[in-house]
């Protein structure tokens, strides 16, 4: 019957043909490693977010009335309910640590050199928008811990002079956090970010696909690599086939990383909900120690240690920018971050100060 | 490319330190007076008083009393008990804002009684009440509560040293002891409510239903009359009951959440583990 079914489908459309062209003749070089796969698990995280966030949608009531309760419906009443909602948020914060691990993996070995400017900024983008998916969805649950830490984070335009309360004015739709900010941050979630996230990983993954796997720069064969003088289709000095061996590997990881998801669910089911997040929201009650998430805990202790916050916002936005244009401002040939002792030092120090940053933030 | 990044972010950093300088006070004491979070202040014309040097130190101890106490955390402010307007501070006292000021002895059940209107109905109709309506002496709510550093009440209010200040602890303790299991019930209820939240499971109708309960059971108290204790008792322990099946149901649905998680982690992990070994033998 299976054979049948392809059969049929290979003789309408060259099925195997195109496996063997697009799939088993592409290349990808020999010594990859794991980090490799990386990018790979965290779109297949995005595709939970997107499927369990669908079913979250025939629920959820985007009503500061309803919010809160229909959430806890979901978690109480509907038939895996809680299912559903406990994977949609271990897997929005693995995703996040998944697109930070992606992106130190990248700049460690060098990959967003020529021709691969593209592809960085591309991912630099994805970065931002996942940030913003997270800042949008974590006010919906509104929770005691979802009003106020969007109060926080919605707080930050207003150290930007003539145009700060504008701004903040534009984000809440009000004075403060309401129902208002509430239907905006619904919408931007569930309406705007989701195409706009999918038009920008096709375009990241289209480029690595066209461009092509680059050598790790550690490897014997990196050595090998002529410099780059413009497109062609890559060569490797050994390599292998994408399919089935890559994706053999790429699989590998993808269910090691649905099995930390569902260890966190058995083991940990309140990692990322605290008491805070079952409790209805209060405006006239702001709870003692709120804080916002674990990923926007370094630059809020950064905004909170300098004394002039626009200046501390403004290095924030500088370092944003810096961190899209990387790949033109190193645009030297050498890769092995080993060999770039400066590179290396400065690279160390920030990861330091991140994780510094990050625990005086939640223990502050 | 390189010297012109570089270029626009001194531009960019030069441009946000003279700007930022004008700014610094206004944004800091819109942004860092106040805690971060808190856009809604507690501006009290009341406690401005209450916490200067104007007033003598036992006026001084109300605010600190009143922190301390469970009307604090249930958001019962000044003006909730006193009237007054505490946004105001030159009508924070007037008498046209209905403030009352420190009641009679005689009139602090009604003061009370204005929130707590089923105790009240008990409590007049208690020994306790019918002795301060016929001498005007007898127990009021402070003498067994206090003024401002009201805590949430458990059994224990009813103790030897607190009733033998008037008389024999004889009776309260009769008393105590038909309170005694239901009040633990409560207890029990409460404390798994607090652990399921810990769980991440905001019980609503359960928390609603022993609020309800534990309000009711509370203004029996106030009856001193043992009997209708004794009567009411059943009511309010099948009550509990229906909570306490809800809430094991509860547990019984976590721990089975736990055991599904954990059979399709196993499942990911062996999947795992086969594939990893699949493709390392390819690679080999």
């Amino acid at each position: 019957m299976w054979q049948k079914l392809k059969d049929g489908i290979d003789h309408r459309i060259g099925l195997n043909e195109l496996i063997d062209s697009k799939l088993r003749e592409y290349r990808v070089p020999g010594d990859t490693n794991i980090f490799y796969t990386v990018g790979i698990v965290t779109v297949v995280a995005y595709m939970i977010q997107a499927v369990t966030g669908y079913f979250l949608l025939m629920y959820y009531i985007p009503h500061p009335d309803h919010a809160f309760q229909s959430i806890q419906d979901i978690m109480t009443v509907i038939p895996y309910g809680w299912f559903i909602r406990m994977i949609h948020i271990v897997a929005a914060n693995l995703m996040v640590a998944l697109v930070f691990i992606h992106l130190v993996s990248i700049f460690f070995m060098g990959n967003y050199k020529k021709p691969r400017e593209m592809t960085w900024l591309a991912g630099g983008v994805l970065l931002l928008i996942t940030l913003a998916f997270c800042l949008s969805g974590y006010l919906l649950p509104w929770s005691q811990r979802s009003y106020w830490a969007t109060t926080i984070v919605t707080n930050i335009p207003t150290a930007f002079p003539v145009i700060g309360d504008f701004a903040v004015t534009i984000l809440r739709g009000g004075d403060s956090v309401s129902g208002v900010t509430l239907t905006r941050f619904f919408s931007l979630h569930v309406g705007f970010l989701p195409p706009l996230f999918l038009s920008i990983m096709g375009l990241h993954i289209f480029l690595v696909w066209r461009i092509g796997l680059s050598v790790p720069p550690s490897s014997p064969s990196a050595k090998e690599q002529k410099p780059w003088t413009g497109y062609a289709k890559v060569n490797y000095s050994k390599s292998y086939p994408f399919y089935p061996d890559f994706v053999l590997k790429e699989s590998s990881m993808i269910l090691l990383f649905l099995t930390v998801t569902f260890l966190i669910m058995s083991f940990l089911p309140t990692l990322f909900l605290p008491e805070t997040a079952t409790t209805p929201a209060d405006p006239l009650r702001t709870p003692p120690d709120i804080k916002p998430e674990w990923y926007f805990l370094a630059p809020y202790q950064m905004l909170k240690v300098i004394p002039n916050k626009f200046l501390g916002i403004c290095i924030q936005l500088i370092a944003i920018v810096v961190f899209m244009l990387w790949p033109w401002i190193d645009s030297g040939d050498e890769r092995n971050i080993s060999k770039r002792p400066v590179l290396l030092t400065l690279f160390l120090l920030l990861a330091v100060l991140w994780i510094v940053l990050t625990f005086w933030g939640r223990y502050s | 490319m390189r010297y012109i990044s570089f270029l626009v972010v001194v531009i960019i950093l030069a441009a946000a330190l003279p700007s930022s300088a004008g700014y610094r006070e206004l944004f800091e004491k819109e942004f860092l007076s106040k805690p971060w979070g808190a856009e809604i202040t507690e501006e009290s014309a009341c406690l401005e008083c209450h916490t200067s040097d104007v007033m003598t130190i036992e006026l001084q101890q109300i605010p600190v009393d009143w922190k301390a106490s469970w009307h604090y955390q249930n958001n019962v402010s000044c003006d909730d008990c006193h009237g007054g307007d505490s946004g105001d501070a030159t009508m924070a006292m007037s008498h046209q804002r209905s403030f009352i000021g420190k009641p009679q002895h005689a009139d602090i059940p009604d003061f009370c009684g204005k929130c707590h209107i089923g105790i009240l109905k008990n409590y007049i109709e208690s020994g306790h009440g019918k002795a301060l309506k016929a001498t005007g002496e007898g127990p009021n709510c402070v003498t067994c509560h206090g003024s401002h550093n009201i805590q949430k009440v458990n059994i224990d209010i009813i103790n030897a040293q607190r009733c033998s200040q008037c008389h024999s602890y004889d009776r309260a303790k009769i008393i105590k002891q038909a309170l005694f299991l239901t009040d633990k019930k409560i207890e029990k209820i409460e404390n798994d409510l607090e652990m399921l939240k810990k769980k991440g499971v905001y019980a609503h109708t359960e928390v609603m239903t022993l609020f309800d309960t534990q309000a009711k059971f509370r203004s029996l108290f106030h009856t001193i009359d043992v009997s209708v204790i004794r009567d009411k008792t059943y009511y309010f322990t099948k009550k509990l009951d229906e909570i306490e099946k809800n809430l094991q149901e509860t547990f019984q649905q976590l721990s089975f959440r736990k055991k599904f998680s954990t059979f399709l982690m196993l499942l990911f992990a062996c999947t795992w583990i086969a594939v990893s070994l699949i493709s390392k033998s390819r690679k080999d």
